[in-house]
């Protein structure tokens, strides 16, 4: 990395743009909302900044650091699970033929472009009661009986009386299969990326070396994929953390997240300092990770670091 | 004779023929696709509710077709799609270049802040952007497609660092000499970005160009805080209607949606082949 | 191999780069001019309607173009609250559009809805006196005109009970028919049952009461499969849940498509609304807006919308060209002394609901 001054026509060619537009309609939207976190309501929609932190305070109660916490978990559930099946995934992808791989990318990112409601709508009719899961285990769940039958030994209900349909919609777990559905492709294609960049001699030399593929898989493959396996995490995590339409939709009575709880602020309550002070503390946390993943690239890139 | 009729077993490097993998593969795929294809399916499905299989029909298409308001909706989504890709990838990859490429007072501020509208629920993101236009008089009688302009703005805004981690990733395994050594052999500092950098770059482009642009397509949240009469989207014309159930009008618009984003995704990649396919083999 | 991109050279690119930016400059001067600056001084031909889905005839707004020429264009939103935050900042440039009752009032205490001129409103005639009466919301119906009124009742799916389940006891406090309930997740409702089947006022702002509800919904909490967003009616059609708290128009229409489906009001009592045609402040054609509200009203256009829509019109005209399916059906015309025993919905002030929704968020949490 070179200092700005060598070149600072090219800094600012390259930084300026960028900056600029996130200057002007990122950071002004959001320097108005934390004005707002600050304020007061004084009628239906006036607010006064009064730069009271009773909102913060109110923020900080234990039923809101309850929801908190439950959100972070379900992100982490879901961002685990799309990582080890991402992993498997981008590998397939990235070490296929020219052609294949293309088609494989293809075939993985679509189910992405159909509208967030519509897959959710679509995986309401897989998991309720009568969806699809359940006809195909119900139809499994007879088949020991239908085959005895076949032989003359019907009537033994090996499986007993009646078929319970399971009950996967409006539970936690829903949520997470929602969520695992719509943010896998944010796992796959910077996994995917970094794949393909990657040194294919490596892995050969590790396997002639002995090594086999599961150890070449751990100590090979993941280390150097590591920059894009991060880049996936952050990209899958941090949107779960904060996504309301899934929970909203597949959730059942209490599943609500952090997003719903800011949502309503927003909307029915009415009431959007504490929703901006909600979405403020929200942000300082994921900030504090990213803050950490900071350090740790500053410290690779000093001499006498990783490379 | 044996050897002729047995398949070649794997190769080292040939993950996507082992068959552990490909298990994950295949049940990764059919977990994706299930609930699609049955979506498309239930699409021809005569009944109002769309809740159980009543006998197929095509009225549905129909309807849709004759649904103007819907057929406008998604042809502004698209065109707020493909402007914002457009925009998100510039401003990408500029972004990811001088920060990979520079040392600046500030640059772990920089990438703090580029960060963050991946950080914010996107509520927030929307609500803010509502706000702010309405106390600085954003007008709200232009012409199309000038009227998408806001929207435009807000999907670009929020998406581009999406692809600047994407193309941040990929640049880290740049070899800088490769610059170092282009520059002394005399090219010009634009020409070792578009001849060197580039190239090197271009599947991180298109991964981060397909990612911002479905996270365009997609969104609702922000659509909906920054759009107005005119410049009603698909996602959010589809909310107002499932609310109450989905009819198979609207599994048939979806169906419509994914055949269409085959068709330019296909036409993409045989493009992009082609351009790969005029370089001979080094 | 060096590889040939697209920019040739440092000259050239310079040259493209101003091209570029002329062009955008001028795109953007021409995009700026506002199509008002072309506009002559009577109203132009047109209308912005925000509605409800599924809200309106299938031939209205064609119908509404052939007899004055003006066109319509309707946007759609699902929630009031959505309906609010929209306008919240301004009118975006609607000129009509569909609150409920409760939110009128809440909309008009922080100007955001013109009055309407009854004069230019002749089919105002044909509204029935009684509704126009209960104008607690919005006294003297400065800002609104009825457009479908309704209650919340509860759908239930007959062939599961061998007699309409006609308390609310069975949604609220019993664990009879654990996991095959849902209730609404709209908060004003939620609590608002509650309060009704413990005795209380639907529209009660006493926290002592509200405390007790939250407590019932909390208990109840394990037995309830989901609190519906508007789709209780889906949840009850595909057998998730065989008792549902929902719109009684929902379950009208679900009534028409599925023979086994019932509904009723509870027998404390359950909750009235009415949806209003309005008109929000700096709506860009308040003429086309009178014009739309008294269109609505036509005896002939509304009976078209009400069969259609299935939910109870205020249109007395348009009630005397209903078939008898229709006027007969429970859930669009319930029993008088269960309706007796129902409340309209009120606002009572940003305190009561921001109480209100806390409680609400820590029934969802629990």
């Amino acid at each position: 990395m070179e200092s700005w001054r060598k070149s600072p026509r090219a800094w600012a060619l390259s930084m300026l743009a960028p900056g600029m537009w996130l200057a002007l309609f990122f950071l002004a939207p959001l320097s108005l909302l934390w004005l707002i976190s600050f304020g007061v309501k004084t009628g239906i929609t006036s607010i006064d900044i009064d730069w009271t932190l009773a909102n913060y305070a109110r923020a900080a109660q234990p039923l809101y650091l309850a929801i908190f916490l439950k959100s972070l978990w379900i992100a982490a559930a879901t961002t685990t699970i799309c990582l080890i099946i991402a992993l498997p995934v981008a590998l397939v992808i990235s070490f296929a033929p020219q052609q294949l791989r293309a088609w494989l990318l293809l075939l993985m990112i679509l189910p992405f472009w159909t509208n967030l409601l519509i897959r959710t709508y679509a995986l309401i009719a897989v998991l309720r009661g009568s969806g699809h899961v359940n006809s195909v285990l119900g139809w499994l769940w007879q088949l020991p009986d239908g085959l005895l039958a076949m032989i003359g030994l019907g009537g033994h209900h090996l499986m007993g009386a009646q078929f319970t349909p399971l009950e996967i919609l409006y539970t936690d777990g829903a949520v997470v299969i929602g969520l695992i559905y719509v943010h896998l492709p944010f796992m796959v294609l910077p996994l995917y990326a970094a794949l393909n960049s990657m040194d294919r001699s490596l892995i050969e030399a590790s396997l002639d070396l002995g090594a086999g593929h599961v150890r070449t898989f751990f100590f090979i493959v993941i280390p150097l994929a590591l920059p894009g396996i991060i880049s996936g995490v952050i990209l899958t995590f941090i949107p779960a953390l904060g996504s309301y339409l899934t929970p909203d939709l597949l959730g059942g009575p209490g599943s609500q997240m952090i997003a719903n709880v800011i949502e309503r602020q927003f909307k029915a309550a009415n009431d959007w300092p504490f929703g901006a002070a909600l979405s403020f503390l929200l942000m300082y946390a994921a900030f504090f990770g990213l803050a950490l993943r900071g350090l740790a690239d500053r410290r690779a890139a000093q001499p006498g670091g990783a490379w | 004779m044996r050897i002729l009729f047995r398949r070649a077993r794997p190769g080292p490097l040939e993950y996507h023929r082992r068959w552990p993998l490909r298990l994950v593969m295949a049940a990764a795929l059919l977990f994706l696709y299930a609930p699609l294809v049955a979506l498309m399916a239930f699409s021809f499905n005569d009944s109002r509710r769309n809740i159980v299989w009543h006998g197929f029909t095509l009225k549905y298409y129909e309807k849709l077709f004759a649904n103007t308001e819907l057929m406008l909706a998604f042809a502004n989504s698209l065109t707020i799609a493909l402007c914002s890709t457009l925009i998100s990838i510039i401003l990408g990859l500029s972004a990811a270049y001088g920060l990979w490429r520079f040392r600046f007072p500030g640059r772990t501020l920089y990438q703090s802040v580029m960060a963050m509208p991946i950080v914010i629920p996107e509520i927030c993101m929307g609500v803010a952007m509502m706000a702010f236009m309405a106390r600085t008089g954003w007008p709200q009688d232009l012409v199309w497609p000038f009227n998408l302009g806001a929207i435009i703005i807000a999907h670009s805004a929020f998406s581009f660092p999406f692809a600047a981690i994407v193309i941040q990733a990929r640049l880290e395994s740049f070899n800088r000499e490769l610059a170092d050594c282009a520059q002394n052999l005399g090219a010009g500092e634009f020409r070792v970005f578009c001849d060197i950098i580039l190239p090197h770059l271009r599947p991180a482009i298109v991964a981060g160009g397909l990612l911002t642009f479905t996270l365009s397509l997609d969104d609702f949240v922000i659509t909906f805080f920054t759009s107005g009469p005119d410049s009603v989207t698909f996602p959010v014309k589809i909310y107002s209607m499932v609310r109450f159930s989905v009819t198979p009008e609207v599994n048939a618009a979806s169906t419509l949606l994914i055949v269409i984003t085959v068709a330019l995704t296909a036409l993409a990649l045989r493009l992009q082949q082609r351009a790969a396919a005029g370089v001979p083999a080094q | 191999m060096h590889r040939k991109t697209g920019f040739s050279g440092r000259g050239a690119a310079l040259t493209r780069r101003h091209f570029v930016q002329a062009t955008a400059a001028i795109g953007l001067t021409l995009g700026g001019l506002p199509k008002a600056a072309f506009a002559s001084d009577a109203e132009e031909k047109q209308l912005n309607f925000y509605n409800w889905d599924t809200y309106i005839g299938e031939t209205t707004l064609a119908d509404f173009e052939e007899a004055t020429g003006i066109a319509v264009k309707m946007d759609l939103f699902a929630e009031n609250d959505e309906l609010f935050a929209k306008l919240r900042e301004g009118n975006p440039g609607y000129d009509v559009i569909v609150p409920t009752s409760n939110w009128v009032a809440r909309m008009a205490a922080a100007d955001m809805l013109a009055p309407i001129d009854h004069g230019r409103i002749p089919n105002i005639r044909h509204l029935d006196q009684r509704l126009m009466e209960d104008d607690a919301f919005d006294p003297g119906h400065k800002f609104s005109l009825p457009y479908m009124w309704g209650t919340i009742g509860i759908g239930y799916r007959k062939s599961k009970f061998p007699e309409p389940p006609s308390s609310l006891k069975w949604l609220y406090d019993s664990g009879k028919y654990s996991g095959r309930i849902s209730l609404m997740s709209e908060c004003d409702f939620l609590l608002g049952m509650a309060l009704k089947y413990l005795g209380y006022s639907l529209n009660s702002t006493d926290s002592a009461q509200i405390a007790q509800a939250e407590a019932l919904l909390i208990k109840q909490k394990p037995h309830i499969k989901s609190f519906a967003e508007d789709n209780g009616q889906d949840l009850l059609a595909s057998g998730e849940v065989d008792l549902a708290l929902e719109w009684s128009g929902d379950i009208a229409q679900l009534m028409a498509e599925d023979d086994d489906i019932g509904y009723v009001l509870p027998s404390e009592g359950g909750a009235m609304w009415q949806d209003t045609l309005a008109i929000p402040k700096g709506a860009p054609h308040p003429q086309n807006a009178h014009a739309f509200i008294n269109f609505i009203h036509e005896p002939r256009v509304n009976a078209d919308i009400t069969r259609l829509v299935r939910y109870a019109t205020p249109n007395q005209a348009a009630l005397a060209q209903m078939d008898a399916a229709y006027m007969q059906n429970p859930a669009i015309f319930p029993p008088a002394a269960l309706l007796a025993k129902s409340e309209m919905i009120l606002y009572q002030g940003e305190q009561a609901i921001s109480a209100r929704q806390e409680a609400c968020t820590r029934i969802f949490a629990a």
